[in-house]
């Protein structure tokens, strides 16, 4: 084998003192200097990351480094020595890192997804009601803030007379703890469930309500989501969902994304299985009451009407409303259309208990299939992470 | 007298000079890889992208003729986050149940987790370090740290209270106790490091910021509270009527220097966010050369001789850069909607082939932008701030470098940084000391 001779510095590893040497490659590497002398086989040979001309070499496994920049030298190197570029404490390969890394990725994201709703079904009942209802005013707080602090109605006749509805609705259902129903005034026609079986009414509910009993439906609507602790379990659903994938996840481009989309579209496919079962047990409520279950599928398409667009279905939060309204009307039956669940006066006096709202439209119009309804305002969805609503 | 640099024969080269290979060939690949595979492996991929970016910042950058070597691993890294999220995932569960389970520490919750959630940064700051002291090699000789990490978190700490107390004043003597520490705890083989900094040196820089960034604010601050007779009125802002979730300065408010203290602050905000923006590049620039100036090794010693130009220069780079970026996609998509516009008119609501180049451009906009960014910041911020502060240091006294003896004590645990990759303070990307 043609040698190769150049000249270097080295370092023995102990000291930072440069020894200026004279390389000398054959089927061996041999470094020769004042003091210095190094026979290394080619196999054990790896170079340091170095910019050209400069190149690094030493033995593996030890701090011994010669530096030079002859490019001949640098040429031939690598052709000789098969693993100079080999580096020990990185075996096994990019493939199979990036291969191990989707698959824990794809776990984390399945566990997300399937294993967190579960748990949070099973923790949810599980949950004291001490903490719930500390839970409970602190998110009671936080939603009143959101929008926009309404203010509470308080007349008292009308306090009195949904005191009524609810001891109604609740008596013989078995709801946990005691349930509290507030109206606040507000201009959206929407009802909420916090944990802690608290449940805001918005005044606008009662406005665009032709009948108590479309009134009483979407209250026992809340009631069903307090009878499965929905909020709660939503709540301990997100938070575990958004814990889990935004610690794995850190927070490198895109991977934000990844977890808002993959928590909207968890929380969504569940939500809409609960509002089923809260119509179900809203609709069974109503009937049990005396009232006419079917009075939610009518508040619901007038309230709720769906947009044209099919696109985004698996990101409802809500099934869409003519379905709903369909398996509503099948289950209260026929003969319920003609049922009150108040009496007239009560009705009156609930319709009071924010003095100065704008009275009910006559009903006129009974709602019908035939008579299309202008599109009314799409809801905003909110954060995944907020309570059950309507 | 050996001239260490004369060692290699070629180009003589200035004795003790620090440089860095600005061609930085082979950078784009190193950043290109490291995206999108840190893209598709849910971000695992970073810690042997770092890994990667440090080997070649290290070994591109030479003092006194010889290259650094970083010998750190992303395995290290990656094992050193996952025991760090044992850690953290018990204190961050922990800190939840608590304010919940007690009303009276849930208002204190916030507060407990920032201090709690602050030490262990400044603590993952000193323990990276130390990693990345130890996985560097000069000559064979590797360097180290020692020193306590809470001894130094709780500095931090004591020195931020200062700074909050002494409305900012404090700030300058923090950064110079802190590099103090740093520095005296660094060490190069068995040789230990010292440094001169002091607060005094950097207090006229500091200054320069304050007066222009915090006093107005403080000023605007301080006028708005003694308007309010220092109590913050909690009806100030009220909903505004028919839009809930907006809110409004309460009416019965204006004309009142309350209202006038509000607009002074409300405008000297945004001027102050922009004026500092623009003056922390000054203030760094100077900071590092007084840094650098400071620190000696024994008998050798660095001086600095960095323009705050040069800390400007890449920012004004890069700014533009996404500038034009954003001008060409803006562009891009004003076709595409004109072209919509010509031929999605006859059937609204279809969805055209249009609309799906526009769904497919909009895609390959946001990755493209993603993976331009990264290149651009690895490139041109990164790779040119690292220039600009090795380049402008010069070693004096390298004679005295040969002296520099191994030290017997074994290399810092791989578990070191990790903690400050899941606390997200300097863990990612973070390649300089």
């Amino acid at each position: 084998m043609q040698p190769i001779t150049a000249t270097g510095a080295c370092f023995d590893g102990v000291s930072a003192r440069p020894y200026p040497v004279t390389i000398r490659v054959t089927d061996r590497f041999e470094v020769r200097g004042e003091g210095v002398f190094h026979d290394w086989n080619l196999l054990d040979l790896r170079a340091a990351d170095a910019a050209a001309p400069l190149m690094r070499v030493g033995p593996v496994g030890s701090l011994i480094r010669v530096e030079f920049t002859d490019a001949t030298l640098a040429a031939v190197l690598p052709l000789r020595c098969p693993d100079l570029a080999r580096r020990e404490s990185e075996e096994g390969g990019t493939l199979r890192l990036v291969l191990w890394s989707i698959a824990a990725g794809v776990s984390v994201i399945l566990v997300a997804l399937f294993g967190v709703p579960l748990l949070a079904g099973v923790l949810a009942p599980m949950v004291p009601d001490a903490v719930e209802e500390r839970l409970g005013a602190a998110v009671e707080g936080q939603i009143v803030d959101i929008l926009g602090k309404p203010p509470l109605c308080t007349e008292a006749a009308g306090k009195a007379a949904l005191d009524r509805l609810v001891a109604k609705l609740v008596a013989g259902r078995g709801l946990p703890g005691s349930v509290s129903v507030t109206v606040r005034r507000h201009k959206m026609a929407n009802a909420l469930t916090l944990p802690g079986a608290r449940v805001i009414m918005l005044s606008d509910v009662l406005v665009k309500s032709e009948t108590p009993d479309e009134f009483a439906a979407i209250l026992a609507h809340e009631l069903g989501h307090v009878a499965t602790r929905d909020p709660t379990r939503s709540l301990i659903q997100s938070s575990g969902t958004a814990f889990l994938l935004s610690l794995v996840f850190g927070d490198l481009t895109g991977s934000t994304i990844i977890v808002a989309a993959g928590q909207a579209i968890v929380s969504a496919g569940y939500s809409r299985d609960a509002e089923r079962r809260a119509d179900a047990y809203a609709v069974d409520t109503l009937n049990a009451a005396g009232g006419n279950g079917a009075a939610l599928a009518s508040i619901l398409e007038r309230i709720a009407k769906d947009g044209d667009s099919e696109t985004g279905a698996f990101l409802r939060s809500h099934p869409f409303t003519r379905e709903r309204a369909a398996s509503i009307r099948e289950r209260a039956g026929p003969e319920a259309a003609g049922r009150r669940i108040i009496a007239e006066a009560d009705w009156v006096a609930l319709k009071g208990i924010c003095p100065g709202l704008p009275a009910a439209k006559p009903s006129e119009s009974k709602p019908s299939e035939s008579k299309p309804k202008p599109p009314g305002p799409r809801r905003e969805r909110k954060a995944p992470d907020e309570p059950v609503d309507l | 007298m050996e001239s260490v640099a004369g060692h290699i024969d070629g180009a003589p080269r200035p004795s003790g000079a620090i440089t860095f290979d600005r061609s930085l060939k082979g950078l784009t690949g190193i950043a290109v890889k490291g995206f999108l595979l840190s893209l598709i492996t849910f971000g695992i991929y970073r810690f042997w992208y770092i890994t990667n970016l440090r080997r070649y910042f290290w070994s591109r950058t030479t003092v006194d003729g010889s290259p650094g070597e970083y010998t750190g691993t992303g395995k290290e890294l990656f094992l050193g986050f996952l025991v760090a999220l044992a850690i953290l995932v018990p204190i961050y569960i922990a800190i939840f149940a608590l304010s919940l389970m007690s009303p009276a520490l849930a208002a204190f919750g916030g507060v407990l987790s920032f201090v709690i959630l602050y030490l262990l940064g400044q603590y993952a700051i000193y323990r990276g370090r130390r990693y990345r002291a130890s996985r560097t090699l000069w000559r064979g000789i590797r360097l180290g740290q020692d020193g306590s990490a809470w001894a130094y978190a709780g500095m931090a700490a004591g020195w931020s209270l200062l700074t909050v107390v002494t409305l900012g004043l404090a700030f300058p003597f923090m950064r110079a106790s802190l590099e103090r520490y740093r520095i005296r705890h660094t060490l190069i083989g068995t040789a230990r490091m010292d440094s001169t900094a002091r607060g005094t040196q950097l207090l006229p820089y500091w200054l320069v910021f304050y007066g222009v960034v915090l006093l107005p604010l403080l000023a605007a601050a301080a006028y708005f509270l003694v308007a309010a007779g220092f109590k913050i009125p909690t009806d100030l802002m009220v909903a505004k009527p028919g839009k809930p979730g907006d809110f409004i300065m309460n009416p019965t408010y204006a004309g009142t220097p309350v209202a006038t203290a509000l607009t002074v602050l409300g405008f000297i905000g945004p001027v102050g966010v922009i004026a500092a923006l623009l003056l922390i590049p000054f203030y760094r620039a100077r900071e590092t050369r007084l840094f650098m100036n400071a620190a000696s090794l024994g008998s050798v010693t660095l001086s600095s001789t960095l323009r705050a130009r040069q800390f400007y220069w890449p920012y004004i780079v890069y700014f533009l850069s996404i500038l034009g970026f954003f001008l060409v996609i803006v562009l891009v998509f004003l076709g595409l909607g004109l072209l919509i516009g010509l031929g999605g008119g006859r059937e609204p609501g279809g969805f055209s082939a249009v609309h799906a180049l526009l769904l497919f451009t909009t895609l390959a906009a946001y990755l493209g932008a993603g993976l331009l960014f990264a290149v651009l910041y690895v490139r041109i911020i990164q790779a040119r701030l690292w220039a600009a502060v090795a380049e402008s240091t010069q070693v004096h006294g390298t004679e005295a470098l040969a002296q520099i003896v191994a030290s017997s004590r074994a290399p810092a645990s791989g578990l070191n940084e990790g903690l400050a990759d899941a606390l997200d303070v300097g863990g990612a990307l973070q390649i300089g000391f």
